[in-house]
């Protein structure tokens, strides 16, 4: 929720200004810093019990500071005024032996706001509760599976932005979140492990009733005995919503961000207007959005986050650039530095969408090395099925797939009506053709 | 340094049950420059304290940042660990006794290479590698150059007695090059120099880096001339760097015992045959081949004396890593792998410097031995699987005909199930080499140690059809 400037932590309030004032008093010309203090409250659960309960009060400071667009920055984790004294003339130091850097700045003045969400306190007899029904349903509805891990956290924390031309922006938040990483196993056997995660304000939500965590344990009970097959071919990829999160943020870093602008590598660095991917595809960046509570609406150099489209209907609107990526590239400072990332349904009902492919594969985990900066990837198709004749049919291992970002968003050739949610994104079914799939 | 104020929180307060109690200090300093421009410039110290209570079986942690002279804020970490393992023993009744105390001991390790390192030394040899690069290679598109240096310093008491005062210093440079292809298409080489150490002893001046600095843009234009490798199984030799990440990707995870219990495949071949008779494994604590281990642990986390862990010998899989608690289970020796990386976390089962022993094969031969293959020489990340099934990202290789290294190789991913993939290793080269940059993640990101000899294998490659 969206307020007028506020900080309940007078603490932050006082190490933020005393930043802020050591930072002129030394000489800077302009100076910024980022102050929070969290408790985070952690049930954790391996190896077939409830191991844990863990507790960590942490407190952070970031600053930066220009002398002569020189730049110096440091970290620590105290607000002790003796402790920042001394951070603030180490990034002092710093910034005398740099060279010059024009691009460099901090978030001009705009409206001081606050946001806030969620509780303060855990509730620790809550998510004890969760996390014991959790195991219960999956018992009896999925006895194959073993986790090896769930940890279940409500993190809360209040953050504070502040700089020398008097921007001031804070965040107060507490959400709960589960993790946990899961196989399959029968008879000696295991499946490869799986995973999820979700973010959310109530811990008294049955966790097992969602349908995409139901559809993931189904699909490791299915994964135990998988099998391989020898050569390789050119086919369709189905690409499931948690995996092709993970083939966004790849878009993400080696085309769209600070770092492949800057350098120059990111091949889409002079598309923006240009038709880049099926028109099928619409990826947005969230800030915010009441069935993302994940998402962030602060960017992290000190601006509100807003929704920000990058893809309409295969055109590249936006880049994912910072103010200083913005400076150094000549382009716009984009609205939303980071975020949650959604992308939009399309027409296909999910079992039209498997059953038009003659041979390919269902991926649901993808497990490889750092694409090239052309977008080059290959890697194992983890937790992934053989499609054939539009039918899924077996379960595969040992299987690696290989092509490229760019042409895996231009060869989308249809996008499923239905979505999953995470709590940080909201992603459908995508079906890429043309990717090299082989076996043994 | 770390003051040393928990022998004053001991005297006064003394312990009530099993507790590690511990205070943390990890110094970091990262300085980047991307094509000539200082794009982080930036020092930082996270510090704190933090303790773990055992109740009946069941673990409590808390940490606070603020770790100072105030007893009271100490008892006050302390109280809410054992508040937390008195909330969950509550709930799981487990009932299981103390661990076995440990025999008291003091140890002091790597204290004196704490040797402080001023921002503008680092942000000097950062800007003379990067102005060499920038005159000497005509024909990159962009060029990055980063220095990180990352010191961990702990300070352990354990209510059986232990206590642990360590410095482990790690410094790293980082450069990435990226050149076109002849389509335009954007081809990077990534290499990393340094491991432990403390950044003055181990970068005394940046031109003894300029000869890796040639080599290395020699093998960019190389790659950005070479081609797509052949999909499918491959005879391929695998040089040091592939052979650590495959003992630490591909075996290492499947051994720790907390992964064993989960079901990895490491659990039904214990004391059977899961590599070649050429293969041997060991997970080094701190000294190996009369030298410091890349991240030496003398005592882990939980006060435990650490010594090395053998995994495999002679190809029979013969031992895992633990820590106290998977010990007792499995009715070994714990020999020191609960590490935790901050202050704020917990001990959880870690390798720490894994590495494939030397076989008898010169590299030479190796290669000649191929026909058609690959000589793969870099690697970037990798993943382990429960089933023993891994992969890695290859940047830089070449292929191998009639026993000549041919054309460089894009870049490529290998994969395969760890032990079949040991079990073709028919030749093992005489040279270890270690790399000390990387981190592993469980829960937790840490430092590790991978280290191995060349090997050479048959394995699945992700190339183009």
């Amino acid at each position: 929720m969206k307020q007028a400037f506020e900080v309940k932590d007078k603490a932050l309030l006082e190490a933020a200004e005393l930043i802020l004032a050591e930072v002129k008093a030394i000489g800077a010309d302009e100076g910024e810093t980022w102050v929070s203090r969290n408790a985070l409250t952690e049930l954790y659960y391996e190896l077939g019990k409830v191991s844990m309960v863990r507790t960590v009060f942490s407190d952070k400071v970031s600053l930066k500071l220009l002398k002569d667009k020189r730049k110096g920055s440091t970290t620590l984790n105290s607000f002790n005024p003796g402790d920042i004294r001394l951070a603030v003339r180490e990034a002092w130091q710093a910034a005398q032996s740099a060279a010059p850097d024009e691009a460099e700045g901090i978030a001009e003045l705009q409206e001081n706001l606050s946001f806030c969400a969620g509780e303060e306190q855990p509730n620790l007899d809550a998510m004890y509760g969760q996390l014991d029904q959790l195991l219960k349903d999956v018992r009896q509805d999925f006895p194959k599976i073993s986790f090896d891990s769930i940890g279940i956290e409500h993190n809360f924390g209040e953050k504070l932005y502040a700089n020398t031309n008097g921007v001031r922006l804070s965040d107060r938040r507490g959400v709960y979140q589960l993790s946990n990483m899961f196989m399959a196993k029968e008879e000696g056997k295991t499946s490869s492990f799986n995973y999820f995660a979700t973010v959310y304000e109530n811990p008294s939500d049955r966790v097992c009733k969602e349908s995409r965590v139901r559809r993931l344990l189904d699909e490791s009970q299915r994964q135990i005995v998988t099998e391989q097959f020898e050569g390789s071919f050119e086919g369709d990829v189905v690409v499931t919503p948690g995996c092709l999160e993970n083939i966004l943020a790849f878009v993400a870093e080696n085309y769209l961000e600070d770092g492949a602008l800057i350098s120059g590598t990111s091949p889409w660095k002079d598309k923006i207007g240009a038709q880049v991917a099926s028109p099928l595809i619409n990826f947005e960046l969230i800030a915010e959005d009441p069935n993302l509570p994940g998402a962030s609406q602060l960017s992290g150099d000190g601006y509100v986050a807003e929704n920000m489209p990058l893809i309409e209907q295969g055109v590249l609107k936006n880049f994912i650039l910072s103010r200083y990526g913005a400076a150094r590239t000549g382009l716009p400072r984009s609205q939303n530095s980071g975020g949650s990332f959604v992308l939009g349904n399309g027409a296909t009902p999910l079992e039209e969408l498997i059953s038009g492919v003659k041979k390919g594969i269902l991926m649901g985990r993808f497990s490889g090395g750092s694409p090239s900066p052309a977008g080059d990837l290959s890697g194992v198709a983890k937790n992934s099925f053989l499609i054939e004749n539009g039918q899924v049919t077996k379960p595969l291992s040992e299987v690696m797939i290989s092509g490229n970002l760019a042409n895996m968003l231009r060869d989308t050739v249809a996008v499923s009506q239905e979505r999953e949610n995470s709590g940080y994104w909201l992603l459908p079914w995508i079906r890429v053709s043309g990717i090299t799939i082989s076996g043994k | 340094m770390l003051q040393d104020y928990l022998q004053a929180y001991v005297n006064k307060y003394g312990f009530s049950g099993y507790t590690e109690l511990r205070a943390q200090q990890n110094r970091n300093r990262g300085v980047m420059m991307l094509n000539g421009s200082l794009t982080a410039n930036t020092s930082g110290t996270s510090r704190g304290l933090s303790a773990r209570v055992v109740k009946g079986g069941a673990y409590g942690f808390a940490s606070g940042t603020g770790y100072g002279d105030n007893l009271e804020a100490i008892a006050r970490v302390v109280q809410t660990a054992t508040s937390n393992a008195t909330f969950l023993d509550s709930r799981v009744q487990r009932g299981k006794p103390d661990f076995p105390a440990n025999a008291p001991f003091v140890r002091k390790d790597g204290l004196e290479h704490d040797l402080p390192v001023e921002q503008s030394y680092l942000l000097g040899i950062v800007d003379e590698l990067d102005s060499y690069i920038a005159e000497r290679f005509p024909r990159l598109l962009s060029r990055r150059v980063f220095a990180r240096v990352l010191d961990m310093e702990k300070l352990l008491y354990t209510s059986d007695g232990v206590v642990s005062h360590s410095y482990v210093p790690r410094s790293n440079i980082y450069v990435v090059l990226t050149t076109q292809d002849k389509d335009g298409q954007p081809v990077e080489h990534f290499k990393v120099m340094g491991g432990y150490g403390n950044f003055l002893n181990k970068f005394p001046n940046a031109q003894d880096l300029f000869g890796q600095l040639e080599k290395q843009y020699e093998q960019l234009i190389l790659k950005a001339e070479g081609v797509y490798a052949k999909p499918g199984i491959q005879t391929v030799i695998l040089d040091s760097d592939l052979a650590g990440i495959l003992a630490h990707e591909a075996v290492g995870h499947t051994v720790e015992a907390d992964f064993v219990e989960t079901g990895s495949v490491g659990g039904p071949m214990f004391g059977k045959q899961v590599a070649s008779e050429k293969v041997s494994l060991v997970d080094i604590a701190h000294t190996a081949f009369g030298k410091l281990a890349p991240v030496p642990v003398f005592v882990d986390d939980e006060g435990t004396l650490a010594q090395d862990q053998m995994l495999i010998e002679n190809g029979i899989l013969t031992g895992y890593m633990h820590n106290k608690e998977s010990a007792l289970k499995f009715g070994h020796t714990p020999n020191g792998n609960a590490r935790a990386y901050e202050f704020s976390d917990e001990p959880l089962i870690r390798m720490r410097n894994t590495c494939i022993l030397p076989g008898t094969d010169k590299l030479e031969d190796m290669i000649e031995s191929v026909e058609d293959g690959y000589f793969f020489t870099d690697m970037n990340n990798g993943q382990a699987d429960s089933t023993g099934e891994f992969m890695f990202g290859v940047p830089m290789g070449f292929e191998i005909k009639h026993g000549k290294l041919g054309r460089a190789v894009k870049d490529t991913t290998v994969s395969g199930v760890a032990f079949e993939v040991l079990k073709t290793a028919d030749m093992v080269s005489d040279t270890v080499t270690w790399t000390n940059s990387g981190m592993c993640g469980k829960k937790q990101m840490i430092p590790v140690g991978m280290g191995g000899p060349a090997i050479k294998v048959q394995i699945n490659v992700g190339g183009r059809a």
